[in-house]
């Protein structure tokens, strides 16, 4: 009871608030009807303010299975066999080039597309029968989609009209919302009068009024501009944070992907290439696709010469000689890809000291350096004709990196560790 | 500050002076005490014969009243449905109806008047108000149905996804956003085709039957006999009306587009 | 753009159905017996006997027809290209003009009353006991009326009067549309002004010059109150031609082929402009609604 007075005063999260503010569930009616039992309480994590008590982050919302999904648009196909576990409470991203059959799956969950076949299941329930508006799944579209001719609290509304909520928990439950995204000031302009960061929010929490299990994100953040990309993704993330439910976050943006997702999907070509946490994708990527799309990368092919251990020694066109490591090596005689990405990639003047046991070096000419203040670029000639990528980071005042000029001949070196294997060819 | 052109400048004055110089005739002229073309003096008593005693003109305008409105009304129903179909839905007979819609506005108005009194008189339907009115929904819609389009045309079709996806049915869907939506256009299409059926005369010529005059038809049998200075009257009473019209419809449109 | 997945669900053709079965039934059935009509034998007293005959385009190629033929083709290409003359400098200075609010009013004056009435102003000024009779009388310049009405000049007039606005709106709005920086670019590179004009301005507002110029030339070669009200005989034109043959000769088959020709010029012209402005044919692709719209929003508002 403590706790509740508490909250009562000082909560602005919508979830909590309205849990205690009726202290039934009978006032928010059928909207309330998509919660799961799940405790309601929850804490910012952060630990700025507590619900319930514990400090933790809340893990709400559905789980999403989809299994052996298949769309085609004609001839062309969007979804070839696609299956994700996405978990409860997850912020999953599908990320992937354009076309590449992200959005048509996240439609597909949605309701908007049927698959050709396969399965979609909600906490173990099908949920392709079901139309849109009874899927309990809510989505936040590309380019807002605000209702033009209702005001910023009306569209956030919206849902509650549709089910002629009572006015008094319609203001509360609206104010709430528009309180997570911060837009209360706002509540009575129309959409056209918001720039493109509040048109997102309005969206975000129109989305969320509904208290769905899974938000749908279709590259939510793509009309706006770079910076304010960045801050709404952290606040993306903090919402995701406070509520707890399931999101669903396409992109074809890696850099978002990866700072905000619990786990990523890469797709290419309507197939999935690989699902892992964002680090298991950067460091260990499963093909030369995901490799390419994630982060910047050298990549190149080689034949394996020998094999110890999980230590493999090739030999490249490029470089002759070199070491990689890989946790599952190929027998020697294997034609391979194998990556190293720039950053782990140490350049300087000077020869590196005598080769250590798995240091590789290469020497080479800068071709283009590229200044950009805490850190460099530069491509790299190698006396075979190759180019590398190196990125340096610049650190105090005795970082030589600035002066690594056009034309200077420079040192390239590698850890085993730091390189590895992507694909075997054969 | 932009460079004036002195060329199109006198074009273009020297034009508004071509296209307003009949209404100022005919402004000045419904003053004009004598009958005939000269100038014998001020008087009012053009106006006091057009609203005292011209009981057919104004059953004409009554006639003209009741087609417009209704033909409008109609028109705008049908247009502002097959519009939204258009745009955001697919459905058989799509092109068809792009194409049926796109030709009404091309055709001059005698093919259409030709070939709805022949039409018409192939079924064996009577000329009257009702065939009027009939042939006025007929030009009018695909104008209520291109006004909407291009209003809806500003929003894709996420917005309907939205709103399905916030938990509305289809006719919710109709109900609370298509239509408030369109709405600018609906207005717009609504107060064009008034304005084309009070306008028409061409195929109202063709279509109408007895007892069924409208506003043109009775200006067309006046002035077939020569000058008629009633009408120069009426000219005003319209122009003044017109100007009244549509300084409220833009307000109106202003209002709807601000809600 | 994307359009909701057509399932049986969907209200589409439910929506559509209205204006599908009423211009299917109010415009297209009328024009296909108009068609039809046309091959057919005209009855005594109107209607028509169904033995199939090319009697009637016969009659169009005789000589009676054929001058009104000509008569119209040289009233609707003068007046036409009068219009345009006068037109694309209005369309130019109004989109260059700071007050274009104020000059599309202006150019919108003769809309603010019937369309008859302004073929009866013109009565009331060209005529016998006129207004510029009267005034050249008074001031002594001839010493009786002049016949200015009921020829092929005062049809001309007042088709020009009339179409003039459906002419400057669409230039107006596409060359408001252009960018004018181009033409400073074409300078730039070395174009001369009328060469910038020739090959930046031109090319870029070709659509709106084919827009005009059909929206003046379809209703004029069709017209038929104007020439009916101030023209004489010698500037009959094919629409009086048509109403004739309806309600005096009485020869249906005949109104209903000199209709299908008027019918065939209008979609050949219109076939153009949708070539030229690089759209499909009639209700392909969702972007081509736009200019259609936006034509029917500025022919709305002439009319």
């Amino acid at each position: 009871m403590e706790a509740r007075k508490l909250i009562d005063i000082s909560m602005n999260l919508p979830h909590c608030a309205l849990r205690i503010e009726d202290g039934s569930d009978s006032v928010a009616g059928p909207v309330s009807a998509t919660g799961n039992g799940l405790p309601r309480g929850r804490a910012l994590q952060g630990g700025i303010m507590e619900c319930g008590g514990a400090k933790k982050k809340t893990v709400k919302g559905s789980d999403v299975v989809i299994e052996h999904v298949r769309k085609s648009f004609g001839e062309f196909k969007a979804l070839d066999d696609v299956s994700i576990d996405i978990r409860k409470g997850e912020f999953f991203s599908l990320l992937g080039p354009s076309g590449c059959g992200k959005t048509t799956l996240l439609r597909i969950i949605a309701g908007f597309e049927a698959p050709e076949g396969g399965s979609v299941l909600l906490d173990g329930q099908s949920v392709l029968p079901l139309p849109p508006d009874a899927r309990r799944v809510n989505t936040v579209f590309q380019n807002y989609a605000l209702f033009p001719h209702l005001s910023v609290f009306e569209n956030v509304a919206f849902s509650l009209r549709l089910k002629r909520a009572p006015e008094a928990i319609v203001k509360a439950r609206v104010s709430d919302y528009l309180a997570l995204v911060e837009l209360q000031a706002h509540a009575s302009k129309k959409p056209s009068q918001l720039s493109g960061g509040q048109k997102q929010r309005v969206a975000i929490a129109r989305a969320l009024i509904n208290e769905p299990s899974v938000l749908l994100l279709d590259e939510p953040l793509s009309a706006l501009d770079a910076k304010l990309r960045q801050h709404m993704l952290i606040e993306l993330d903090s919402i995701h944070d406070k509520i707890g439910i399931t999101f669903i976050y396409v992109t074809h943006d890696q850099q978002e992907a990866l700072s905000v997702s619990d786990r990523i999907a890469v797709m290419n070509s309507g197939a999935v290439l690989q699902i892992g946490t964002p680090q298991e994708i950067y460091e260990a990527p499963a093909t030369d696709f995901v490799a390419r799309f994630i982060g910047e990368t050298n990549l190149y092919e080689a034949d394996v010469t020998a094999v110890s251990g999980e230590r493999v020694d090739l030999l490249t066109a490029e470089f002759g000689a070199i070491v990689v490591t890989a946790t599952n090596p190929p027998p020697a005689g294997s034609r391979i890809s194998w990556t190293i990405r720039p950053e782990k990639i140490r350049i300087g003047h000077t020869e590196p000291r005598a080769a250590r046991d798995g240091i590789n070096v290469v020497s080479g000419v800068v071709a283009e350096p590229i200044y950009s203040g805490f850190q460099s670029k530069f491509y790299v000639d190698t006396a075979s004709g190759a180019q590398l990528k190196v990125i340096k980071q610049h650190a105090d005042w005795s970082d030589e990196g600035p002066e690594l000029a056009w034309k200077d001949d420079v040192w390239l070196s590698f850890s085993a560790e730091d390189a590895y294997i992507v694909e075997v060819r054969r | 500050m932009k460079r004036r052109p002195s060329f199109s400048r006198a074009v273009f004055a020297t034009t508004i002076v071509f296209l307003s110089m009949p209404l100022l005739v005919l402004v000045l002229y419904s003053f004009n005490e004598s009958k005939s073309g000269s100038w014998t003096g001020f008087s009012l008593r053009w106006y006091a014969q057009l609203f005292l005693d011209s009981p057919r003109l104004w059953r004409a305008f009554g006639n003209s009243a009741i087609v417009a409105l209704s033909s409008a009304l109609v028109a705008t129903v049908i247009g502002t449905l097959g519009a939204i179909a258009v745009n955001w839905y697919r459905f058989p007979l799509r092109k068809y109806l792009r194409t049926i819609t796109f030709l009404p506005m091309i055709l001059p108005e005698i093919i259409i008047g030709v070939s709805l009194l022949i039409f018409f008189s192939g079924i064996g339907l009577r000329l009257s108000l009702f065939t009027v009115f009939v042939a006025h929904v007929s030009f009018n819609l695909p104008f209520v149905f291109l006004l909407v389009l291009a209003r809806l045309e500003e929003f894709d079709a996420s917005i309907i996804e939205a709103a399905r996806d916030l938990g509305a049915s289809e006719a919710q869907t109709l109900v609370r956003v298509i239509i408030p939506v369109s709405m600018p256009g609906i207005v717009s299409g609504f107060l064009t085709a008034v304005t084309l059926s009070l306008e028409d005369f061409v195929i109202t010529f063709f279509v109408t039957g007895p007892g069924a005059t409208t506003l043109p038809l009775y200006v067309y049998s006046a002035i077939r006999f020569g000058v008629s200075p009633v009408i120069n009257a009426l000219s005003v009473v319209m122009i003044v009306g017109t100007i009244i019209l549509t300084w409220s419809s833009r307000n109106v449109l202003k209002y709807i587009a601000a809600k | 753009m994307t359009r909701l997945p057509g399932t049986a669900k969907t209200p589409g053709g439910l929506y559509a159905a209205p204006s599908l079965v009423w211009l299917s039934v109010f415009f297209l059935a009328p024009l296909a017996i108009i068609v039809a009509y046309s091959f057919l034998t005209p009855g005594a007293l109107g209607g028509v006997e169904w033995s199939p005959t090319l009697d009637a385009y016969r009659a169009i190629a005789n000589p009676t027809f054929g001058k009104v033929t000509v008569n119209t083709i040289i009233v609707a290409m003068g007046a036409t290209a009068i219009t345009m003359l006068i037109a694309i400098p209005c369309g130019y200075y109004m989109a260059r003009s700071e007050h274009q609010n104020i000059l599309l009013m202006l150019v919108m004056i003769p809309f603010w009353t019937n369309f008859l009435i302004r073929i009866y102003a013109w009565i009331a000024i060209l005529g016998n006991e006129g207004f510029l009779n009267d005034l050249l009388l008074s001031l002594g310049l001839v010493d009786q009326s002049v016949r200015f009405l009921y020829n092929r000049g005062a049809v001309m007039l007042v088709l020009v009067y009339t179409y003039l606005p459906y002419a400057i709106l669409p230039l107006y709005s596409t060359i408001d549309k252009f960018d004018f920086s181009l033409l400073e670019a074409a300078r730039d590179l070395g174009a001369s002004k009328m060469s910038a004009i020739n090959r930046v301005l031109l090319p870029n507002i070709r659509g709106g010059v084919l827009t005009a110029f059909l929206f003046t030339f379809i209703p004029i070669f069709g017209a038929y109150a104007v020439p009916l009200l101030v023209g004489g005989t010698e500037s009959y034109m094919l629409g009086n031609l048509i109403a004739d043959e309806l309600t005096k000769s009485r020869d249906w088959p005949l109104a209903s082929a000199i209709s299908m020709v008027i019918t065939l010029v209008t979609t050949l012209g219109v076939l153009l402009l949708l070539r030229a402005n690089g759209t499909s044919v009639l209700g392909g692709d969702d972007h081509e609604a736009a200019e259609p719209a936006g034509e029917a929003d500025a022919l709305g508002a002439a009319r």
